[in-house]
């Protein structure tokens, strides 16, 4: 399947000059997406799309430039591009690219069955997974949203440096988005499932998460101000997560802009609290045999037993820091350079589920949705001031419904203030795997 | 970019199936992009990108197919499969391709393709010298400026095609102060539908000088406090505010699903009555503007409030159709790989009379929000959260101490109920707006105005 884009990446790694290194990195997705509303399908897209990035090192500086068009003048330009653009880069020590590495396939990510699954059956999810959700509470008014989506992906690279690797996966997934209303009131949440093919989602669970979660936030008003113990679940802990990541990035600490920065081997959370990427994972959608500059994937720890121990590195980043690539490298498609991100990275999970977790604080409040996050949260500074809704819950139970409340504190707080983490970790599109975490104490601010 | 006759046979090929309507959107997109951090040149990345979308339409149902292949074959085959979800006979025909004739023009001076690679490393430089000569404080700066030329094909099976080249620049500059051990960021990143131009009207010195003052001046912040208070809102800003929590309720598609907060809101008064807002995508240069819509609608002029009466909402052709309104010409998509849906272009709250200075001095006590970040908002309940990058208390009618961590807490309809000044100044923010995984340029404008209650939330405790 990958031989076209295979073809495309070794003639352009062939055509490297003297003391040029020479990389290029093709993709071709094939996607469908399908949303169905009220009993019809609203929408069905389905495409088809490849392109490559070509990028140059010379004397320490980089070059780079992407195409859509792969014939063979498109190719030439470029490269001629890629070139001139090197002339006007500075030096830097991380303007490397990796040697060659032998890597395992695997062959988890790709499931044959995916490239059979019709067309009719994608529809068919679609309109089920609407009506299902539709019908699972009478209080739901109307479902928002309700979609099917695949891709079918293909990846190639091939360097100057030798490198030369290839690999197809397949992904699937489905969400839905319920409202519920009552006495003019609405209430919105959504839920998701995802897979390696159509046949892995289920679309019962969907429906009532989504559901169930709509119909409990109605009635909800904004709380008077309180200090209380604070349980995020497990759909809203990636967002969490999320930021914490971006200054474990080797990349974030070198350019001054990561809160752990000079805290490598200190204590950053609880005994037991543990912190792990792993590429090689396959419950997670980030799951790839190598990653993208042709490193190959592996697990790391990055913080162990509540000890920050390690960042993630692309080859740059190690370059730069005298260190080792730990195959981090992302691409956010053949459009961009290789930068650091997670593959598929989760708080190893606890022996408690969500129901245990709210025994366990007795009193305080269930988030189930954060707002805010990109704006309100600086993963530089570590301020973090976000919108909340959730339930009230007492004496284990949850209780009655919040809205409009804030809950704010520093990062490393709310990391050091992680009690536990639930045993229902999940993974559905991202690349952060989601569970409960209870936090010991948070200001909920309302009126 | 397409051959009308081929173009023709695609459109044909797409209303086989019993398609009301049919489409061919084409793009050709050229980038450059230089990104300078830690006084670094660190890459200038040439992009190329092009392809097109076949999508067929039957009331409100579509779909799309798309390719980045602009053969005959590839385009027919993307009509084929787009036309498969549908198993009518056929009942439309393409009609005669009418080419329509811009109305308005976002005019070139200097054609950003002809620049010179190492002027474009200057400019980052530039701004990278202001920055950290503006103060010793600053640390870290990063500078980007990018351009953008996209030529839009469009052909529309009801007798109509467009054809638009679109301009668009950008510098941004963020800098990260730091003194005794506190970190604040600054940002500041002018757009314009223009070309290389935008740098004599927004020099790189200033545009760095603006992104350093505001990291610095929060170095000396405190953390805000929490509870609701009146909150003056800097010029420019209350148009982040409006866009996020109005302008999306106001967008057709979530209006037709009843998704919206201002749903059945129509011909109300929400708000005082010289509350005047607008869409606006005609603006000469605007960072949201063009001449056509992603769909071919001309731009045009959208009144959304008119002296606090909620008015017109925001629509595409699919919603236009089914709302029975007009098309507003705010059918926009990412690129070849999205379908249009009804999105903002430059929107704004216009001007009052009040005085900024006056507003600030006649509120006692509150929150004076100069800048925010970026906003989140649920268009069902209208409720949003915006954090405050650049904010002061305000005591005595006086600006006074910085304050950080801020939030602004609320929803649509009640804070345009609640805003009781509108200030005589102007100024408008540029930025990348979200929706459905689709990111589109958006301009948002307001004058300095103050909201007379809010919730804020910070970690300074109680005001």
């Amino acid at each position: 399947m990958t031989s076209e884009l295979r073809n495309v990446v070794q003639r352009l790694a062939a055509e490297s000059a003297n003391g040029e290194g020479l990389e290029a990195y093709a993709e071709q997705t094939t996607e469908t997406e399908v949303e169905a509303f009220e009993g019809r399908v609203e929408r069905l897209t389905s495409a088809s799309s490849s392109g490559v990035g070509v990028r140059v090192v010379r004397d320490g500086r980089l070059g780079y430039a992407y195409t859509a068009d792969l014939s063979d003048e498109g190719l030439r330009e470029c490269l001629a591009e890629a070139r001139a653009n090197l002339d006007v880069s500075s030096e830097d020590p991380g303007n490397v690219l990796p040697g060659a590495e032998a890597y395992e396939a695997l062959e988890g990510i790709f499931d044959s069955r995916q490239v059979e699954v019709s067309a009719e059956r994608k529809v068919s999810l679609a309109l089920d997974l609407e009506a299902r959700t539709q019908a699972a509470d009478p209080r739901v008014t109307k479902v928002e949203a309700a979609r099917y989506g695949d891709v079918i992906g293909q990846v190639a690279i091939a360097s100057s440096n030798g490198i030369s690797g290839a690999y197809s996966l397949t992904q699937a997934y489905c969400y839905a988005v319920a409202l519920a209303g009552r006495d003019g009131e609405s209430q919105m949440a959504y839920a998701v499932d995802s897979g390696r093919c159509l046949d892995d989602l289920r679309i019962d669970p969907v429906a009532a998460e989504a559901a169930e979660r709509a119909v409990r936030l109605l009635g909800a008003s904004k709380p008077k101000t309180r200090t209380v113990p604070v349980l995020f679940d497990r759909q809203v802990a990636p967002s969490l997560i999320g930021v914490l990541l971006s200054g474990l990035s080797a990349e974030e600490v070198q350019k001054g802009r990561s809160l752990f920065a000079d805290k490598l081997g200190e204590r950053v959370g609880a005994p037991g609290l543990r912190l792990v990427d792993d590429g090689r994972l396959l419950d997670g959608p980030g799951a790839a045999p190598f990653d993208g500059e042709g490193v190959p994937t592996r697990r790391n720890v990055l913080i162990d037993n509540g000890v920050l121990s390690g960042f993630l590195h692309n080859t740059a980043t190690a370059a730069r820091g005298g260190a080792t690539s730990t195959g981090n490298a992302s691409r956010g498609s053949f459009k961009t350079t290789p930068a650091v991100s997670a593959h598929n990275v989760f708080f190893q999970p606890g022996d408690k589920d969500q129901a245990a977790l709210l025994a366990q604080a007795g009193e305080g409040l269930l988030v189930q949705e954060v707002s805010g996050v990109h704006s309100g949260a600086n993963p530089i500074t570590g301020d973090f001031s976000v919108g909340v809704s959730g339930l009230w819950f007492r004496g284990g139970e949850l209780a009655e419904p919040v809205r409009e409340a804030t809950v704010a504190a520093h990062l490393l707080d709310i990391l050091t203030g992680i009690v536990a983490v639930g045993s229902d970790l999940r993974f559905t599109t991202g690349s952060i795997g989601g569970s409960s975490l209870l936090i010991g104490q948070m200001t909920v601010a309302g009126s | 970019m397409l051959e009308d006759v081929i173009v023709r046979k695609v459109l044909g090929a797409a209303l086989a199936t019993g398609g009301e309507w049919a489409e061919v959107y084409a793009e050709d997109r050229l980038s450059h992009n230089i990104r300078l951090e830690d006084r670094r040149v660190e890459e200038l990345v040439t992009g190329r990108d092009r392809g097109a979308g076949v999508r067929v339409v039957r009331g409100t149902s579509s779909a799309y197919a798309y390719t980045n292949r602009l053969d005959e074959e590839s385009l027919l085959e993307a009509a084929r499969v787009a036309a498969a979800a549908l198993r009518e006979p056929a009942s439309a025909e393409v009609r005669d391709l009418r080419r329509r004739t811009p109305e308005v023009r976002h005019p070139v001076a200097v054609d950003p393709a002809g620049i010179e690679r190492t002027t474009l490393a200057e400019v980052v430089r530039r701004a990278d010298d202001a920055a950290r000569s503006h103060d010793p404080s600053v640390a870290q700066v990063t500078a980007a400026y990018g351009d953008v030329r996209q030529q839009v094909y469009i052909a529309n099976s009801e007798g109509f095609s467009t054809l638009e080249d679109r301009v668009r620049t950008r510098l941004i500059v963020q800098v990260v102060a730091v003194r005794d051990g506190v970190v604040q960021t600054g940002f500041d990143g002018p757009g314009r539908s223009m070309g290389f131009e935008l740098l004599d009207q927004f020099p790189p010195e200033e545009v760095a000088g603006r992104a350093a003052a505001r990291a610095v001046a929060m170095l000396a912040s405190k953390p805000a406090p929490a509870g609701e208070m009146p909150v003056v809102v800097g010029s420019g800003n209350g148009g982040v505010l409006f866009h996020e929590s109005s302008g999306h309720g106001m967008e057709a598609d979530l209006v037709a699903k009843e998704a919206s907060v201002y749903n059945g809101k129509q011909g109300r008064k929400i708000g005082v009555s010289n509350f005047n807002g607008v869409d606006d995508a005609t603006v000469a240069g605007g960072w949201g503007s063009f001449a056509f819509d992603d769909e071919g609608t001309p731009a045009q002029r959208t009144v959304l409030f008119d002296g606090g009466v909620c008015t017109d909402y925001l629509s595409d052709l699919i919603r236009a159709r089914q709302l029975s309104i007009k098309a507003s010409g705010n059918g926009r998509r990412q690129s070849y790989a999205d379908v249009p849906i009804p999105r903002m272009t430059n929107t704004y709250i216009l001007p009052g009379d009040d005085d900024p200075g006056e507003i600030i001095r006649q509120t006692p006590r509150g929150l004076y929000a100069k800048s925010l970040g970026g906003g989140q908002v649920n268009p069902v309940t209208g409720e949003f959260v915006f954090g405050v990058v650049e904010g002061y208390l305000l005591e005595n009618g006086q600006v006074t101490t910085p304050v950080r961590g801020a939030n602004l807490v609320g929803d649509g309809p009640s804070v345009i109920a609640a805003v009781d000044a509108l200030g005589s100044d102007f100024e408008v923010k540029e930025g990348t707006c979200g929706k459905e995984g689709q990111g589109v340029p958006v301009g948002n404008g307001a004058p300095t105005l103050r909201i007379a209650r809010m919730t804020v939330g910070g970690t300074g405790g109680a005001a």
